[in-house]
């Protein structure tokens, strides 16, 4: 397979890669740049653990051809810590409980991120709403819709 | 208990960080140099006779490097406990759609794919059986093993309980209910699909990481399968992406695949399932027909009950017989009666097969004797709540197996908390007497008692090993499995409280079978209470150690020593530091290494008479749920929601609070959302596009009380929580859409259709989801 030129600022950092075509941002991310925060939970849009940021929008990384990609900026949950701080939202997710196994908490955090960047003060509704996409199987969301409360809190005062 | 440092305060996870930065690591975000990709051939169709098998052709593909089958391992791969029925890969035959027949390894996914495509493979149909209410007719397609007993071989187990005479009990009483209800199949929905790497050793052995529960189950099977000795086998458990009892035999033999493929090539192997692969493939809860006679008298005694009820093994045993039986425990609920008969069978099928999940048989039997409860309470006309509380078991009852109930029984307190938090008795007055409309609200409630640990499924115990490092660091290990619900915190709290030590001095090991020691499965939810008792007796051990060289350092006695935090003190007031009486103790030539084991008290049950003490604690609960009926669409939301539960002591709220709020959002989904649907042995939904789980906006706040009375056995008087949290949440979901609506749904799950029309409409089954799922990457 014919393969393509891709240059992709991801955290901050630039990339160029030579891909093949038919690969998603999700498998570029993962098995290219070593990022394996984003999870791969069911390839198809509907689990949301693949979540990051494509210039500050939320999107499913397993529906993102790479090509697609081509140009743009990328935010993994690994570029959320600031010079070894972690992110308000990371703390409280800590703090309120909103982790047990950790696998969709990537993914969470980043349509958490995307959420509050638009809407520093979202109420119960709109954090549900935006979460709507992201499913955890262990948490029954109660804690991670605290968390994300709490995070916007401590954001605003930042 | 307010004298605790640690236990019962608001601690956090020990595991969070890593988790929240992103760099925890799963099995599937491991890319070892030169490491190949594993992917199975399974079953396309339910049953068939394997005629031909050949593996050459995938060998021809470009990057393929290796082929196995069931001919790679020691008797074929045989493995299964409590029955040895199942293989590492098919031999001769196939009995469910998904089944693994060979696996490929290869340099890419593709190449492996491309490789399970080029297998020559030829199947001879046979009948499948996937009506379980015929899987026992004499001419009933044959799915189960040969038996030599005359039994039919469909046949699994049977599990009774026995008290007095139902029939002569149901003659005198005024009330009686005949009642059917059914579960259906349910998925786990882990959100990390099943895994496992592989890497070879120099010396011939192997190292394998997966995302299973049992660390020594997996390495037992592989040292079995393998043919290896156990010094070639170690078994690593990373951080696991949610189980809730699904990550045991399929990750077994998925483990024993790599295994055999990295022996193979020498090179590391890894397999790590698509989301349509791994619904395909999994083990499900296993569904249940289940038929109640419930017989009461007009002042509102319950007097007897009658449970016979099927559960479908599907193609395999696996858990199924442990499943019934502690589904035949639980099957009368948490009363008195005089008279009670329990009959759970268990059938082979060729629904894909079921196993252990959340609840363990008491999630299905608690869903049919609680609606029924209700359901007697209403022809009494009597307040569900009253109801339960006149006939509920307490403290000095003998439940229906035989049982003295002698500590820890907070049934009552629970169904009183739920009752005034939810403000019951206003809400169900109000809404038995709303006018007729579209949108209808109900209320409901549902009650559970759930034997702690193993009971008598096996020897219940525990091991943990303990150990200062040189930079005074306390390293911790348990043989059993942290995979969501925080286990491996409430171990580090426990060995802190012991030590008097700051948690962060303590390192919690996850498991891995060369440093840990065997502690059984991890199940059954027994890890607070037989691990924590483990943990607590090896942190005990070292204290000593710890104390004797405290006191001659400081000159004194044992009884004499005090604490402030970390440091010790002695009766002149003289402060040492930890650091320096462990440097002491170290050269007093003291060993600061121990462990702690803890065996659980002696249980006895008759399995045939049906009789005895099957558990030697219970775990009791109420939940009440509040819902909205949207009676055109069949919409139910649930509003609010309430759940007590008297766990024991609770020793990391956070983790305990986690499991109540995440245990109901799966009894909610398990109510109105989820439902594996096999049709002629095709599971109809192999996403999440079409086996829907419940999202934030589907699960309301939950309000979670813990009623912790204490326990002698527990650690600190703890019991356990995680499958609790779950059991009671479908039934008072159903009990309050049938306050709404006024009409009882005995079918799960009570989606559209069956709020609407009252049953589910009948769809045409179709097998091609499943053939695209398991061909596709
Ligand atoms: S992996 Fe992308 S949405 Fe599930
Ligand atoms: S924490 Fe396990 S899926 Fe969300």
């Amino acid at each position: 397979m014919q393969r393509i030129q891709v240059s992709l600022k991801v955290n901050g950092k630039k990339y160029r890669l030579e891909t093949p075509p038919n690969r998603t941002l999700l498998e570029v991310l993962r098995e290219d740049l070593g990022l394996t925060g984003a999870k791969d939970g069911c390839s198809s849009g509907e689990c949301g653990a693949c979540t990051v940021l494509l210039d500050g929008r939320a999107v499913n990384s397993c529906l993102v051809l790479i090509g697609s990609a081509d140009g743009h900026s990328i935010e993994t949950v690994e570029g959320l810590q600031k010079a070894g701080m972690p992110h308000p939202l990371q703390k409280a997710f800590v703090e309120k409980g909103a982790v047990q196994c950790g696998f969709c908490t990537p993914g969470m955090l980043m349509a958490a991120k995307a959420l509050l960047d638009q809407n520093p003060k979202p109420d119960e509704e709109q954090i549900r709403t935006a979460l709507a996409g992201n499913l955890c199987r262990c948490t029954g969301y109660t804690k991670i819709i605290d968390a994300v409360q709490e995070a916007a809190k401590e954001l605003r005062y930042e | 208990m307010s004298t605790y440092q640690f236990v019962g305060k608001s601690i956090e996870r020990v595991d969070a960080l890593e988790k929240v930065l992103g760099t925890a690591k799963y099995v599937g975000d491991y890319y070892l140099p030169g490491m190949l990709y594993a992917r199975a051939l399974r079953s396309e169709v339910p049953h068939a006779r394997i005629v031909e098998l050949d593996v050459s052709p995938a060998l021809q593909v470009p990057g393929v490097k290796a082929v196995i089958t069931c001919d790679d391992f020691v008797d074929h791969g045989n493995f299964g406990f409590p029955v040895k029925d199942q293989y590492v890969l098919a031999y001769q035959k196939v009995r469910y759609v998904g089944e693994a027949i060979a696996a490929v390894a290869a340099e890419t996914e593709e190449a492996a794919l491309e490789g399970i495509k080029a297998i020559h493979l030829v199947l001879e149909p046979l009948p499948g059986l996937f009506d379980i209410d015929h899987a026992l007719d004499p001419n009933a397609p044959q799915v189960g093993p040969d038996r030599a007993d005359g039994k039919h071989p469909n046949f699994l187990d049977m599990s009774p309980v026995y008290k007095g005479n139902v029939d002569e009990v149901l003659k005198q009483c005024d009330v009686v209910l005949d009642l059917k209800y059914t579960t259906p199949h349910q998925e786990h929905a882990y959100i990390e699909t099943e895994g496992a790497l592989a890497i070879p050793t120099p010396e011939g052995g192997v190292v394998v990481y997966v995302s299973c529960q049992s660390p020594f189950i997996d390495k037992g099977i592989l040292q079995m399968v393998l043919g290896l000795d156990p010094a070639r086998v170690r078994t690593i458990i990373p951080p696991v992406g949610g189980s809730f009892g699904g990550k045991d035999d399929l990750n077994y033999y998925t483990s024993a695949q790599v295994a055999a493929l990295a022996l193979k090539t020498g090179k590391p192997v890894r397999m790590t399932f698509s989301r349509e692969e791994s619904m395909i493939a999994s083990y499900k809860r296993d569904a249940a027909h289940m038929h109640i006679q419930l017989g009461a008298s007009h002042d509102g005694v319950l007097r007897a009950c009658r449970a016979k009820h099927t559960f479908d093994s599907g193609a395999y045993a696996s858990q199924t017989p442990f499943t019934a039986w502690r589904g035949s425990i639980h099957a009368m609920g948490a009363y008195r009666y005089d008279a009670c008969e329990v009959e759970i069978t268990s059938v082979y099928s060729n629904n894909g097969f079921s196993g252990a999940f959340r609840g363990f048989g008491n999630t299905e039997a608690c869903f049919a004797i609680e609606q029924a409860i209700d359901e007697m309470a209403d022809a009494l006309g009597m307040d569900p709540i009253d109801f339960r509380l006149k006939n509920c078991l307490r403290l000095g009852d003998e439940t229906p197996h035989g049982q003295i109930l002698t500590q820890s029984v907070g049934l009552t307190e629970c169904l009183q908390i739920v009752r005034k938090a939810s403000d019951w008795d206003r809400k169900r007055t109000e809404y038995s007497r709303q006018a007729a409309g579209d949108i209808r609200r109900g209320i409901g409630v549902a009650a559970l008692f759930h034997g702690t640990s193993l009971g008598a499924e096996g020897i219940d115990s525990a091991t943990s090993t303990i150990e200062i490092e040189n930079d005074h660091t306390i390293v911790l290990t348990s043989g059993l499995t942290d995979y969501g619900p925080g286990s491996r915190t409430v171990y580090t709290i426990i060995a802190a409280e012991e030590l008097g030590v700051n948690m962060k001095r303590i390192i919690m090991l996850r498991p891995d079978t060369n440093t840990a020691i065997d502690s059984g499965p991890t199940v059954a939810s027994r890890s607070t209470m037989v691990g924590g008792n483990a943990v607590r007796n090896a942190a005990r051990n070292l204290a000593q150690t710890i104390n004797l060289a405290a006191s001659d350092l400081l000159k004194c006695s044992v009884d004499q020593l005090y604490r402030v935090g970390e440091d010790f003190v002695g009766p002149s007031e003289e402060v040492v530091r930890w650091d320096a009486v462990v440097d002491h103790a170290r050269d007093m030539g003291l060993v600061l290494s121990t462990y702690g084991k803890w065996v659980a008290p002696k249980i006895d049950w008759d399995h045939h008479g049906g009789r005895g003490t099957p558990y030697f604690a219970y775990h009791f609960a109420a939940h009440v749920a509040e819902v909205e009926v949207d009676v055109r669409i069949g919409k139910t939301q649930v509003l609010n929601y309430w759940a007590a539960h008297d766990s024991g002591t609770v020793i990391f709220p956070e983790g305990a609070y986690g499991q109540v709020y995440g245990g109901v959002a799966q009894g909610i989904g398990y109510a109105l959302l989820e439902e594996a649907l096999y049709a002629d042995g095709y599971l109809q939904s192999v996403n999440f596009d079409t086996y829907l789980i419940p999202t934030s906006m589907d699960v309301p706040e939950i309000k979670a009380t813990f009623v912790q009375t204490y326990f002698s056995e527990g650690p600190y008087g703890a019991k356990n929580i995680a499958e609790p949290a779950m059991v009671p949440a479908a039934p008072a979901v159903l009990n309050a859409i049938a306050h709404a609506i006024g009409r009882r749904i005995r079918d799960l799950p009570a989606d559209l259709e069956k709020v609407v029309l009252g049953e589910a409409l009948r769809k045409k089954g179709s097998p091609v989801s499943c053939k695209i799922g398991l061909k596709t990457k």
